[in-house]
């Protein structure tokens, strides 16, 4: 006769599964929920840190086969969810879990492209998703996400404007181009405060913020005024395009804002005719200085025309696209992202090392 | 050099707050010279730095009503006089301690 199989044993096999990103067991981390044993059933739920989690299918057959082999167990069923953790509290937009800007250290480097798809992909694991175009001087995302309307206006809030899953407010809903440069001072502090607390952003799991490219004292005050969860910074492969993107990672730094990583843009070319890649700048120069510079490397998206032309027509590539490489490079970094803010979310959560008594 | 980050923020007696740094340090605020010292973009000229706040539109006895902590890298205040826009980073309040050890005689802070 098989022993009778208990909670405990159950959870003692669960123990066995690790979260490789951070780097403990699925029952200390607190992941397992609804265990329930009925005779020789085992049922339980693993929540996870987010839904763009890259090995969301491997832990679940993990899981399943520890249980599963514990003498007494007939059948297993594991549902997997997950719960998006949210940065240390922040009171400025009270909804929103994680606050991630995209910087680079010039303009032209791709940084609304992939803040656009990069919101997309993490909309298309599940995850609820806003987009904002931070860009004073060149705001370019909603002619990236194809947005023509305004947003409403529901008595002193603004509604962003939702489009293709994503909630997006752009500075360009609220200025005409011949006055993006003369934003300064109190003027662009009195719209970055409308920005954030004059939207409903409503409940998000992560809010991407284009900024304005470069490493200014527009960059900066923004950055103070926001609350972070981490940064991301867009460099393409060329040695130029690094030395810069390593002072934008500096100004975070001096912040005291971790960077969650580096992203290569504009990296190896795929032959639209064959899917061959081939390199046409030395790619894997971002990679290089992110592992110099100790900061994570998110992953490369390739140089396409596809890229641009999707931009142009107002449907990013992700979308319009979605089984590409080029589409499948963007889920890869958006999943990379999204397993360094659990990383930074749970370590904070673990390591209760500030403690606030007032 | 890594910034030191604090380990404890509470009160050091009814208004005024106190920071235990994870290096041992410690800096006492009087509660009105961090509300002035606020960085935020109403209180301080962006692209120069310079302190636009009216210190004398700030009551005396301003005081937090509570601290957040903004990711790993700052606080925000909520202070008494309505004003919690700005973002203490960890490394600005460790420029501002006021100790003597900080702030040697005759250097005192702007
Ligand atoms: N990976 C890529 N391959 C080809 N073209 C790209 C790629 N990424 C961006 N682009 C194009 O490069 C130009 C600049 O991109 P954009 O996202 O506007 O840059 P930034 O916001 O950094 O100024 C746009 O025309 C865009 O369509
Ligand atoms: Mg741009
Ligand atoms: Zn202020
Ligand atoms: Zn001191």
């Amino acid at each position: 006769m098989s022993p009778a199989v208990t909670e405990a044993v159950v959870l003692q096999a669960l123990q066995k599964v690790r979260d490789p990103d951070l780097g403990r067991d699925i029952v200390s981390l607190g992941f397992v929920k609804d265990l329930q044993v009925r005779g020789a059933n085992v049922a339980f739920t693993i929540e996870l840190t987010t839904p763009a989690c890259p090995v969301r299918d491997k832990m679940k057959e993990e899981a399943r086969q520890q249980v599963a082999t514990l003498p007494g167990v007939k059948q297993v069923e594991v549902t997997m969810t997950s719960q998006v953790r949210a940065m240390a509290s922040q009171r400025l937009l009270p909804g929103v879990k994680n606050i991630v800007p995209v910087a680079s250290g010039k303009g032209g480097v791709g940084k609304s492209t992939v803040s656009a798809n990069l919101a997309l992909a993490l909309a298309r694991t599940g995850a609820k998703v806003g987009l904002m175009d931070a860009d004073v001087y060149g705001p370019s995302i909603p002619t990236i996400m194809g947005i023509r309307e305004a947003p409403r206006q529901v008595g002193n809030k603004i509604l962003p404007v939702e489009q293709y899953g994503v909630k997006v407010i752009s500075m360009g809903f609220f200025i005409q181009e011949d006055q993006a440069v003369i934003w300064r001072g109190p003027m662009l502090a009195k719209m970055i405060e409308q920005f954030l607390g004059g939207v409903e952003w409503g409940d998000l799991d992560y809010l991407v913020v284009d900024l304005p490219p470069g490493t200014g004292d527009v960059q900066l005050s923004l950055c103070q005024q926001i609350p972070l969860t981490g940064a991301v910074v867009v460099s393409t492969p060329q040695d130029v395009a690094i030395k810069v993107a390593q002072k934008a990672i500096m100004m975070f730094q001096k912040l005291n804002c971790p960077v969650l990583g580096m992203i290569e843009n504009m990296s190896y070319y795929v032959c639209p005719h064959c899917a061959q890649r081939e390199e046409i700048f030395s790619s894997g120069g971002a990679q290089r200085a992110a592992e110099r510079l100790k900061i994570p490397y998110l992953g490369a998206i390739p140089l396409a025309t596809a890229m641009r032309s999707s931009s142009d027509n107002g449907r990013p590539i992700v979308l319009s696209e979605p089984d590409s490489p080029l589409a499948e490079a963007f889920m890869r970094v958006a999943e990379n992202m999204a397993a360094q803010i659990s990383i930074r979310n749970m370590q904070g959560q673990l390591i209760q090392d500030i403690q606030i008594t007032f | 050099m890594p910034i030191p980050i604090p380990a404890e923020i509470g009160r050091a007696n009814q208004h005024d707050v106190r920071i235990r740094w994870n290096d041992g340090h410690e800096s006492v605020y009087l509660a009105c010279d961090l509300r002035l010292a606020c960085p935020c973009a109403t209180c301080v000229e962006e692209m120069t730095g310079r302190k636009i706040v009216n210190p004398l539109s700030v009551p005396a006895n301003v005081h937090p009503l509570g601290i957040s902590l903004v990711g790993r890298y700052a606080i925000q205040i909520q202070w008494s006089d309505g004003h919690s826009t700005g973002i203490y980073t960890f490394e600005n309040l460790r420029r501002l301690c006021p100790c003597p050890q900080c702030r040697p005689a005759g250097k005192a802070g702007s």
